[in-house]
C-alpha cells in the first residue's frame, strides 16, 4: 500500500537525473561537494573484453555489472524474444554445471546471478560476498562463455515464459501497456519489439534459434564487466585477465540501428480487457537519444512533467482530481531516439475525461513558458536527489557499465551537476518545443474493457482493435 | 507478491532430481561478521515518549527520515477498514497552518522526496532530504503531527485517488483479489483479516470524523518513532527533534488491540472465479507474531523451500514436475499471530488438486524430514547477502532499524542479527515446519475462470464485492 510506487519507479527508470553539483546562487547549497566517479580501473583484453575495476569497502560483497551487444536488435526476423530465452538460460547449465548445480553454487554462498535482454544489449548483473570472489569470475565466465542450453532445459524455460505472459495479463496491466506501446509505437523497428517475447513469437523459437544466438553475437569484443566492491583490483585482474583471456570474438556483425522516425498524426491502439475495471493508459512519439545535447535541460522539464510526485501529469489526474493513483512520464534514451511515454489510468468511466486532462497538460507544456520558480525547484530537486541513486557498489557498477555501453566518459556523471546548476529558461523552452511531442502526434494505446471505451476512444485517433488474449503484442494483419 | 515476467531477479534451475542431489555439497555458511556502526547509533526518547533513532553515515550528503507509527489496518473495525491507509494519505494533504499540496511542494523545492507505506501493523512516512533541508523537514514532519487539518474537497478527491490504488492492485489484478480473500477467510475474529487498502464501500464511506477520530487516537508523539540515518549526528538530530517534535504533547497511549484469534479448528477453502489464464492457488497456515523466538527458523526454513532456482519448492514444482510456474513464501511479521504464506502461480489448465496434492506431500515430508546441511547453509548465507545489501544504503539502515526497534522492542537487535541467524539449527528447521505447517490451521485459495457457460448466460464480475 504505497503511496507513491507506479511513480517512483517510474522516476528510476526514466531519465538519469543530475549529479549534486556546484553552489550557483539560485541552488540551495544542498548536496555538498558532488558526486564524484570513484577512482577505477579500465583495462581492455586483447579479444576486446573491456573490464572496469571499483574498490569499494563499506559491505562485504563485490556486486557486478555488464552487457553483451545485441539484445532483441539481434533478435532473428519474426522471432522476438530469441535474446531473452538466452539471457534466461546462461545460467542454466554452463561450463561443467548443469542447471541445478549452477543455481546451488550461486545461492549456495548466497550470490545472485541475474541476465536480461533489453532493446541493445543482454545485461548481467549480481553478487556475491567478497570472499567468494573466486568462484563468482568462474561463474560468470562459464555463462557467458559455456552456456549449455541443454535443450530440456530450454523446452521447459520457454514453456514457462509463455506462460508468465499470461499471467502478468492477468495481475499487471500498468506495465504490460507498455509492451503493446512500443509496439504500436516502433512498428518494426528493433525497439519495437517485445523484448521477452510474446506467446506466439516463443512458441515458435527452437533451441537451435538460441544456440546460434550465442553462437553469433556473443564475443568478448561486444562485452563489457565491471566489478564493484570490496576488491582488490591487483588480484580482480590476474583472475579475469586468465578467465577470460580466451573468449573468442562474436562471429556476426552487430545488427545496424537506425533512428525511428517520429509520429506524425494520432493512432490508438485498443486492447479489450473484457471486465477491467480501470483503462490503463500509455501515450507516447519518438524522443531523444542518449548522447542528446539538451539533457540537462530535459530532465529538469520532464522532472517537472511528469517525474516526481507534485509533477504537472500528477497534480492534474491525482493531486487535484481524484481520477488516478498516479501519473508520470519518461523518456527511454537509448543509442538511437526511443519512445517519450506518458502512463496513468483510471476508472473505466473516467476514460475520456482522464486522457482529455493529459492531453490538455501536454498542448499546456507545448504552449507555456515555466515560470522561474519551478524551474528553481526542479533543480533542487534533481541536485538533491541524485545521492541516492549513487550509493552503492552496486548502483555504481551499473552506472559504469552504462557509460561504457553508450561511450561516455566520466564527465557524464561529474559534469552535470554544474550542467543542472546553469539551465536557464531559453533552454528549457528549447527543449520542450524539440523533444516532446505535439499533442497532434500521438500513438495512444488503452488497455481496458472495448465495450464500454470504444466509443470514447475514437475522439482521439483511428482506433485498432485487438484482444489481451490475443497471443501477440500487436494486432494481426 | 510479484512474479510477472517482469521480473527483477531470475536466477537458475536444474535438470534431473538424480543430479540435483549428486551436486548437493556440504556448503558451509560463512561465519557471522560482526556488524559495524553499533557505536555510531543513539537513542533518546523526548519528554513527550517519541524515541529518536540516529545513526550516523557520512556516505552521500543526504538523510533518510523515517517516521513509524504503531497503526495499521490491525486497529481498524468494520465500517472504517483502510482508514489506516487513507489516513497515511491525508497526512500529506495539509495542517491548519499549510495548505493541502504544500508539504510536497515544500520539500522537494529544497530537494527532498518522500513516500510512505502502511501494512497491517504500521504506517512509515519516509523522507530522503539532502542534509541542508533538515531543519526545513522537521519542521514540515512536525507541523503535520501537531496541526493535521481536514479538507472536505480534498477527501473527496483523495478518495478517488486510494480507490483507483485499489482497482490497480486488486479488483484488475488476480493475485491481490486471490489474497485479500484469502486473507480474509483466514481470521474470524482479528482485525488481520482485513485488507490495508479496504473494502469498497468502506472506501466510498469514511467520513471527515473517522479522520479526526483515527488522528486523536493514534498519531500520538509516544505511538511514533523516528529514524536518521545519514549525513547528521545524535547531537544534530537531537536538537532539531528537541525543537520541533518536543513541543507536541503526549497523549494516552492508543487502546491496545483486544481480540485475538480463536484457535482454527479445520482447514478453510475459498474459490475465486475470475477470467484468467493462469489459475492461482495461495496457501495462509496461521504463524506466530514477529518477537516470536522461532522467528528467525521461519524465515530461513521458507528460504530453504522457495528462496531462488535451487529452493526445494521451486525444484520439485517448477523444474520437476512442471505444475507450477512460480513458487513463493512470505512469513508475515506482525505484532500479533498472522500468516504464512506459500503462493504458486499454475500454468494455463493446470490439474489443481494434483498440484495441492504435490506440495502437501513436501510440506509433510519437512515437517517429518527436515532439512539437509547445506539447505540450512544455503539459506543462512543468502539471509546474509540480504542482510548486507539492506546495510549498504541508508534508506535499507532505516527500515532495519524500525523493524527491530518496533517490531522486537529493541533497535539493538540489528547488530545481533547474524549471530542470531547463525545459530538456528537444522532441528529448529524442522519444529517451525511442525509448527506452521498444519492442514488444520490453513486456509487454501484457489483463483480459476468461472465454470464455462450456456451461450445465453451473460457476463457477470467475478467477485460480487466489487461493485462500482
Amino acid at each position: 500500500m504505497n503511496r507513491f510506487t507506479t511513480l517512483l519507479g517510474a522516476l528510476v527508470l526514466g531519465v538519469s537525473l543530475a549529479t549534486a553539483g556546484m553552489a550557483v546562487d539560485k541552488v540551495p547549497a544542498t548536496a555538498g561537494p558532488g558526486v564524484k566517479v570513484p577512482a577505477n580501473q579500465r583495462f581492455t583484453l586483447p579479444n576486446g573484453l573491456t573490464i572496469i575495476l571499483v574498490p569499494k569497502k563499506d559491505v562485504p560483497l563485490i556486486a557486478f555489472a555488464g552487457y553483451v551487444r545485441g539484445g532483441a536488435l539481434a533478435d532473428p526476423a519474426g522471432k522476438p524474444g530469441v535474446a531473452s530465452l538466452v539471457a534466461g538460460l546462461l545460467d542454466r547449465g554452463a561450463g561443467k554445471r548443469n542447471a541445478y548445480q549452477f543455481a546451488d553454487a550461486v545461492e549456495g554462498v548466497g550470490g545472485s546471478f541475474n541476465a536480461n535482454a533489453t532493446s541493445e544489449s543482454i545485461t548481467l548483473n549480481g553478487q556475491f560476498l567478497a570472499r567468494d570472489r573466486t568462484l563468482m569470475i568462474e561463474l560468470v565466465a562459464d555463462a557467458l562463455v559455456r552456456p549449455i542450453f541443454d535443450a530440456a532445459e530450454f523446452e521447459s524455460y520457454r514453456n514457462r515464459e509463455i506462460e508468465f505472459i499470461k499471467s502478468a495479463k492477468d495481475s499487471d496491466p500498468s506495465q504490460i501497456v507498455a509492451i503493446y506501446g512500443r509496439a504500436a509505437l516502433f512498428g518494426a523497428h528493433p525497439y519495437g519489439r517485445p523484448q521477452s517475447g510474446s506467446e506466439r513469437s516463443l512458441a515458435s523459437i527452437t533451441r537451435a534459434d538460441v544456440a546460434d544466438y550465442h553462437a553469433r553475437n556473443f564475443g568478448a569484443d561486444r562485452a563489457a564487466l565491471v566489478f564493484a566492491g570490496d576488491l582488490d583490483p591487483k588480484w580482480m585482474k590476474t583472475a579475469l585477465t586468465a578467465a577470460f583471456g580466451s573468449w573468442g570474438k562474436a562471429q556476426a556483425p552487430l545488427p545496424k540501428l537506425e533512428r525511428a522516425p517520429r509520429v506524425t498524426g494520432r493512432r490508438v491502439l485498443l486492447v479489450d480487457s473484457p471486465g477491467a475495471v480501470q483503462t490503463y493508459f500509455w501515450i507516447a512519439n519518438v524522443g531523444v537519444d542518449r548522447r542528446y545535447s539538451g539533457r540537462p535541460a530535459l530532465d529538469l522539464v520532464n522532472t517537472l512533467y511528469g517525474g516526481r510526485f507534485t509533477s504537472i501529469l500528477n497534480t492534474e489526474l491525482r493531486i487535484k482530481s481524484g481520477l488516478s493513483y498516479g501519473a508520470s512520464s519518461s523518456f527511454a534514451r537509448g543509442t538511437v531516439p526511443g519512445a517519450f511515454a506518458i502512463r496513468s489510468f483510471t476508472q473505466t468511466d473516467n476514460t475520456a475525461k482522464a486522457l482529455d486532462l493529459t492531453l490538455e497538460t501536454l498542448e499546456n507544456l507545448k504552449r507555456g513558458a515555466l515560470e522561474p520558480a519551478m524551474l528553481e525547484s526542479v533543480r533542487a530537486y534533481v541536485l538533491g536527489q541524485y545521492p541516492l541513486q549513487l550509493e552503492t557498489a552496486a548502483h555504481w557498477a551499473g552506472t559504469l557499465s552504462d557509460l561504457e555501453f553508450y561511450g561516455l566518459g566520466k564527465d557524464y556523471i561529474e559534469g552535470y551537476g554544474p550542467a543542472i546548476a546553469t539551465v536557464d529558461l531559453a533552454e528549457t523552452a528549447a527543449v520542450t518545443a524539440d523533444a516532446f511531442p505535439r499533442p497532434v502526434d500521438l500513438v495512444i494505446v488503452l488497455i481496458g474493457d472495448a465495450a464500454k471505451i470504444r466509443e470514447a476512444a475514437q475522439k482521439y485517433g483511428t482506433v485498432t482493435e485487438m484482444k489481451i488474449s490475443d497471443t501477440d503484442f500487436s494486432p494481426g494483419k | 507478491m510479484s512474479h510477472s515476467f517482469v521480473r527483477v531477479v531470475s536466477l537458475v534451475c536444474l535438470l534431473t532430481a538424480g543430479v540435483a542431489s549428486a551436486a548437493t555439497k556440504p556448503a558451509k555458511p560463512a561465519p557471522p561478521a560482526r556488524v559495524p556502526g553499533l557505536e555510531q547509533v543513539q537513542s533518546t526518547t523526548l519528554a513527550n515518549g517519541m524515541k529518536v533513532i540516529v545513526w550516523t553515515d557520512r556516505d552521500i550528503p543526504n538523510v533518510a527520515l523515517y517516521n513509524w507509527v504503531r497503526v495499521g489496518s490491525r486497529n481498524e473495525v468494520p465500517g472504517i477498514t483502510g482508514l489506516a491507509h487513507f489516513f497515511e494519505h491525508m497526512m500529506f494533504n495539509g495542517t491548519s497552518k499549510r495548505a493541502p499540496g504544500e508539504f510536497d511542494r515544500i520539500m522537494e523545492a529544497q530537494g527532498g522526496a518522500n513516500n510512505a507505506y502502511t501494512s497491517d501493523d504500521v504506517t512509515v512516512y519516509q523522507d530522503w532530504i539532502p542534509r541542508s533541508a533538515l531543519d526545513l523537514v522537521f519542521d514540515l514532519e512536525a507541523d503535520r503531527l501537531a496541526n493535521l487539518a481536514f479538507d472536505a474537497k480534498v477527501i473527496e478527491s483523495e478518495r478517488g485517488v486510494v480507490y483507483s490504488e485499489r482497482r490497480l492492485r486488486n479488483e484488475d489484478s488476480n493475485e491481490g483479489m486471490l489474497f485479500e480473500q484469502v486473507q480474509a477467510t483466514a481470521f474470524v475474529a482479528h482485525p488481520y483479516q482485513f485488507p490495508t487498502i479496504g473494502w469498497p464501500a468502506d472506501i466510498q464511506g469514511w467520513k471527515i470524523e473517522d479522520l479526526q477520530n483515527f488522528f486523536k487516537t493514534h498519531y500520538a508523539p509516544n505511538n511514533c518513532t523516528l529514524l536518521l540515518v545519514g549525513d547528521i549526528t545524535a547531537e544534530e538530530g537531537f536538537a532539531f527533534a528537541k525543537k520541533y517534535l518536543e513541543p507536541i504533547p503526549k497523549q494516552a497511549p492508543p487502546p491496545p488491540v483486544r481480540t485475538t484469534e480463536p484457535e482454527q479448528m479445520g482447514e478453510k477453502r475459498v474459490r475465486v472465479e475470475r477470467e484468467s489464464q493462469t489459475p492461482l492457488l495461495y496457501i495462509a497456515y496461521k504463524s506466530p507474531a514477529a518477537n516470536d523466538p522461532q522467528g528467525p527458523a521461519i524465515n530461513l526454513l521458507l528460504s530453504v523451500l522457495t528462496e531462488g532456482n535451487s529452493s526445494r519448492l521451486h525444484r520439485l514444482l517448477v523444474e520437476e514436475k512442471k505444475i507450477a510456474i512460480d513458487v513463493s513464501a512470505h512469513f508475515m511479521e506482525g505484532f500479533d499471530p498472522g500468516l504464512t504464506w506459500v503462493m504458486l502461480t499454475l500454468p494455463e489448465g493446470a490439474d489443481i488438486p494434483a498440484v495441492e496434492a504435490a506440495l502437501d506431500a513436501a510440506l509433510a515430508d519437512v515437517v517429518a524430514m527436515g532439512v539437509t546441511d547445506a539447505e540450512l547453509a544455503r539459506a543462512k548465507n543468502l539471509n546474509a547477502s540480504t542482510f548486507w545489501k539492506q546495510l549498504a544504503t541508508i534508506n535499507g539502515k532505516a527500515g532495519l532499524l524500525g523493524a527491530h526497534e518496533v517490531f522486537e522492542g529493541d533497535y539493538k537487535k540489528l547488530f545481533d542479527s547474524p549471530a542470531t541467524y547463525d545459530k538456528v539449527s537444522r532441528d529448529d528447521l524442522q519444529k517451525a515446519a511442525a509448527l506452521v505447517f498444519r492442514n488444520e490451521r490453513r486456509t487454501v485459495g484457489v483463483l480459476t475462470s468461472p465454470p464455462v457457460k450456456e451461450p445465453a448466460a451473460t457476463e457477470a464480475p467475478a467477485s460480487a464485492e466489487v461493485k462500482k
